[in-house]
Parts: C-alpha cells; sequence; structure tokens
C-alpha cells in the first residue's frame, strides 16, 4: 500500500527506527540505529523523532506505525508495542505487528523453504519454519539440525531490522491487522505458592 | 482561575491497569479501573511478569474507554498524565510509553508523576483541602505517613520499615486459607473473633517515632496458627476468627498509637484547619478506620477517607496530580523516566530493610 511507514524495534541491545516510503515508482528507506542495553524506553521517541525531523516528515504524514513484537527481551519488547499502541491511538492509524520471525524472512527475501532463526536464552534458539511444509513459532535447543537453509535474525544489522520490520508491516497492512501484542513464545516464569492452605476444621 | 483544563491520566504500576479524565475543577469525567486479581490468584500474590504482560495488551483499550465515557477525544484534552514511578517497573514502562505515544500523536504536554503524589494529593481533588495535611498512605505495597505541605513536597515522618498492612492482611488470608484479596475477608472473620484470645507482639510500639513494622506479627500469626493447628490436626473455623481479629486489633493498635504521634508532630505547624486523610486499600477495613477516627477526635483533628475507589489504585489520581504539578509550573521532561523507586520525600532517612537501592517509595 503506497504510503510513509514507521518502523521500529526494541527487542534485542538495540534502539531502531525506520522510514520507509512506498510509491508506485519505487521505495525509500530512511533508519538510524544504535546498539543499546538499556535506556531504549527514554530513547525510542527522540531517535524517532530525530529520523522525521532529518527527513522533513511528521506524524500526521504516516499511513501506519509497524512494531517489532519479538520474541526477544520481554521488556524490550512491551517498550516498542506500547509506544507503537499510543502512536496508533493518537494518530488515528494501524499499528502493525511484526514478529522477528517475518522480519528475517523479509530482510532474507527467500523465496524457497527455510527456518528464520532467533538467538533464545540458555541454550536455546526460536524457530520458525516458512514454506509448504511451514511450522508455528517454536522454542528449540540451539544443537537443533534444520531441514532447511537458515535466516538468522540475530546476525542481522539493528538497521536493516527496522527496515524489515517497515517493509513486512507495509506488506500486513493490506489487511486489516489485530493490534501488535509482545510474542513471547515463552510464558512467564511463576510457580503457585509450594506451601498448601491449612485443612479447615468446622 | 483561568480556563479549566482536563487531563487523561494513565495509572498502571501494580496490578490495576486504569485510565481517567479529570478536569481542574476536580469534576472526574470518567475513572476506568481493570484489575487482574484473577490473573495472579494462583500464585498467592502480584507475579510482576503476568501484571506486566496484562497491562501492555490492555491500557490502550482502557484509555479509549475512559475517553469514550468522558465523552472527550484526545484533541479536547490540556495534557496527560501518567505514573512513572514507583512501582512494578513492566507495568510503570508501558503506560509511560504508552503516553509517550499518545503525546507524541497529538502534541500533548506530557506530565511524569509519582503514583504516591496521586495518592497524598488526592483529597484535593475530592475535599479541596489546603496545605499542610496529614497524609497517611496505607495499602498493599506502602504504609507511610507524609504530611503534605505543598504540590511537590511532601515531609515523611515516619514509614513501615517491612512489610505494608495490606500485605500481613494478604499474608495472614493465606496462611489461613482465605482468599484474595485478603484485606475484607480477614475483616469479617475478625468480627465473630475474640481479638483478646492471642496476645500478638505489638512492633516498634515501644520505639519513638512514627516508623511501623509489619513482618514480626506476620511470623507470630504463623506460630499461633501452627500451634493451634497442631492440637486440633487441622483449623478450626472459631480459631481462624480468633486469629483474625487478634492481628487486626495488634494492626489497628499500631497504626493507631504511631498515628497519633504523627498528628502530634503534623499539629505542631498549628494548620488553620487540621486534616489527617487516609488512603490506599486498607483504609477500607472499618475497624481500622474506627480507630484512626477516635484518635482523630481526641485531637480535634478532622478525619477525611476519600471514596474507597479513589483510595485503592486508579487514574483520576494520576490525572489530578498531573494537573496540579501542570498549573504549577512543574513540569520536567526528567519525570517521565519510569522507575521502580521513587520516594516522596527525598531528604527523609533511608528505612531499615528498604534493600541496597534504597526507599522504593
Amino acid at each position: 500500500m503506497t504510503g510513509l511507514y514507521l518502523g521500529f524495534d526494541t527487542s534485542a541491545a538495540h534502539c531502531a527506527a525506520a522510514l520507509l516510503w512506498v510509491r508506485p515508482e519505487g521505495s525509500r528507506t530512511a533508519v538510524v540505529a544504535e546498539p543499546m542495553a538499556k535506556g531504549q524506553a527514554e530513547r525510542l521517541l527522540p531517535m524517532i523523532e530525530g529520523l522525521m525531523a532529518a527527513q522533513g516528515v511528521t506524524f500526521a504524514d504516516l499511513a501506519a506505525v509497524c512494531v517489532g513484537t519479538g520474541p526477544g527481551n520481554f521488556t524490550g519488547i512491551r517498550i516498542a508495542v506500547s509506544l507503537a499502541r499510543g502512536m496508533a491511538l493518537s494518530l488515528n492509524v494501524p499499528a502493525i505487528g511484526v514478529t522477528g520471525f517475518d522480519a528475517a524472512r523479509q530482510a532474507a527475501g527467500l523465496a524457497q523453504p527455510h527456518w528464520a532463526l532467533i538467538d533464545a536464552p540458555r541454550g536455546q534458539v526460536y524457530a520458525q519454519k516458512f514454506g509448504p511444509d511451514a511450522t508455528p513459532p517454536q522454542i528449540v535447543p540451539t544443537e537443533t539440525a534444520f531441514d532447511a537453509p537458515v535466516v538468522r535474525w540475530s546476525d542481522l544489522a539493528a538497521d536493516a531490522i527496522a527496515v524489515a520490520v517497515a517493509q513486512a508491516g507495509a506488506r500486513l497492512a493490506r489487511d486489516p491487522q489485530p493490534r501488535p501484542a509482545p510474542f513471547y513464545l515463552r510464558s512467564a516464569d511463576a510457580a503457585p505458592p509450594s506451601d498448601p492452605p491449612p485443612a479447615i476444621l468446622p | 482561575m483561568g480556563k479549566t483544563l482536563t487531563f487523561l491520566g494513565i495509572e498502571s504500576s501494580c496490578d490495576d491497569t486504569a485510565a481517567a479524565v479529570v478536569d481542574s475543577t476536580g469534576r472526574i469525567l470518567s475513572s476506568e479501573v481493570e484489575g487482574q486479581v484473577v490473573l495472579h490468584a494462583a500464585f498467592g500474590g502480584v507475579v510482576p511478569e503476568i501484571a506486566a504482560r496484562a497491562h501492555a495488551e490492555r491500557l490502550d483499550h482502557v484509555v479509549e474507554r475512559a475517553l469514550a465515557t468522558a465523552g472527550v477525544g484526545l484533541r479536547d484534552l490540556d495534557g496527560i498524565a501518567v505514573t512513572a514511578g514507583p512501582g512494578l517497573i513492566g507495568g510503570v514502562l508501558s503506560g509511560v510509553m504508552l503516553a509517550r505515544g499518545l503525546a507524541a500523536g497529538t502534541g500533548l504536554p506530557l506530565i511524569g508523576v509519582n503514583h504516591l503524589a496521586g495518592h497524598a494529593l488526592t483529597p484535593r481533588l475530592t475535599d479541596g483541602l489546603d496545605f499542610p495535611y496529614l497524609m497517611l498512605l496505607v495499602s498493599g505495597g506502602h504504609c507511610q505517613f507524609l504530611i503534605v505541605e505543598d504540590v511537590d513536597r511532601f515531609r515523611r515522618v515516619g514509614g513501615t520499615i517491612d512489610d505494608a498492612p495490606g500485605e500481613a492482611f494478604d499474608k495472614t488470608a493465606k496462611l489461613l486459607g482465605l482468599p484474595q484479596p485478603g484485606g475484607p475477608a480477614v475483616e469479617a472473620e475478625a468480627r465473630a473473633g475474640d481479638p483478646r484470645r492471642f496476645a500478638f507482639p505489638r512492633p516498634l510500639l515501644d520505639r519513638e517515632g512514627c516508623d511501623l513494622s509489619f513482618s514480626g506479627l506476620k511470623t507470630a500469626l504463623l506460630r499461633a496458627r501452627d500451634a493451634v493447628m497442631a492440637n486440633a490436626g487441622g483449623l478450626r473455623l472459631q480459631d481462624r476468627r480468633d486469629l483474625c481479629a487478634g492481628f487486626q486489633a495488634a494492626v489497628a493498635d499500631v497504626l493507631a498509637e504511631k498515628t497519633r504521634r504523627a498528628l502530634s508532630l503534623y499539629l505542631e505547624l498549628s494548620p488553620a484547619r487540621a486534616v489527617c486523610a487516609v488512603a490506599g486499600g486498607v483504609a477500607a477495613n472499618q475497624a481500622l478506620r474506627a480507630r484512626l477516627e477516635t484518635v482523630c477526635q481526641a485531637l480535634d483533628v478532622q478525619f477525611l477517607a476519600p471514596p474507597l475507589r479513589l483510595c485503592t489504585d486508579n487514574a483520576a489520581m494520576i490525572a489530578w496530580a498531573g494537573l496540579e504539578r501542570f498549573r504549577a509550573g512543574l513540569v520536567d521532561p526528567a519525570d517521565l523516566v519510569a522507575r521502580p523507586r521513587w520516594p516522596l520525600d527525598a531528604t527523609a532517612p533511608v528505612l531499615i530493610g528498604s534493600g541496597k537501592k534504597g526507599a522504593k517509595g
């Protein structure tokens, strides 16, 4: 869909934002990215505003806001998703969630079947296969043998991730999308209390 | 007075997702609160990651409801206020980021509000109180006495050195097989119990000052429970009622005496109209409230308890605190940095037991 798309991602140790102009005569991007282990919450919006000012565009010019939803750092993906939802509400434009798998696939531009992989903690990797025998996203050990070429999201540069988020989002925006939600793939670490309640007697 | 200002408030620092629209005359146009009791019920307490996940996906919906109920659009507002701490950082971050997005798209001023300041300024929203007044904040996460001197001047004269009373009520309920939240359940049981049967400690009552402690009381309750259960092979209903009554009486005694001491410090300021206000969920406990009223009456101080929906976590208080700060010209981008710890009174000594990172609030 033609228009100006904003994409951003803070799902790993970076802060990255891209603008994507989709026009009949061709597309153009502008991007800004920094490695960042913490402080994304303070940096993300000023970085986006700086990028937009440098390109002479305003929030009112946006057709949609595209956001990387993970899987990745839980706090990082909530930071980006929450900002995207706030922007969408105030600008009355759609917010589009793009998983790391979709971003990796977009960045690789692969037509043949392949696995998109994202580094996960504790010797594991998040994996999703695209192609005729596609799989849902899953968590597998790092030593897993994959039955198709692999695309590693974690090897992408942060600026390439932001661009891929904007591009994949622009593609998804052709159809109505649900509000972006963090894509955790791992459940919250929480255990029920170990001490049972007392037996109650009359 | 100038033009009437209208603010949106956003709150997500614990287990309530809240949004409200309030104007500068003190009119609450809407106040939406979506709780998470069901989500945390199986875990015997609020699980930070579960709370954060819920806030991230609920906040914008709750804001939309608050605007719709108030019958205003974002562009009818004069500003947005959001809780930036203290609290569970995941939820606070989601609230701050959503608010940043709302402000970026509308160009509205954005004010970061201290959650405790929201509670502490509520009596001005509900009753137009003048400074200074004494504030007793008693909730699941906090317990402190504040002399509220101005919009941004809070003198902390005492507080808990360990657990908050609301937390103690919840843990008591858990130990006695009662449902969460524990406050109402323990209070209901206590009504039919004998408060004199178990001799529970009154922690720190023998020490000077207004600091409180509740963790020893919790341990004493566990010991008393185990003792009666060892005899009976389980917990008898009447034993449970008596344990609840004894526990509640101990909390009431401590809060009453410490409130009396905080009031005498406050009265040294010779306020034109002496008022003691309460906030926090524990303020809903009728037995505790009656004791506090008695203490206030004896010192000729007005006792003020805002309606419960404005005592517990809500966003109307955040919108109001934002309005007060905005009108006073207290707008600082640094206030928007989400933080788990943010003491209202930076000059008060750090409390024992508040951890190596300092006082949480």
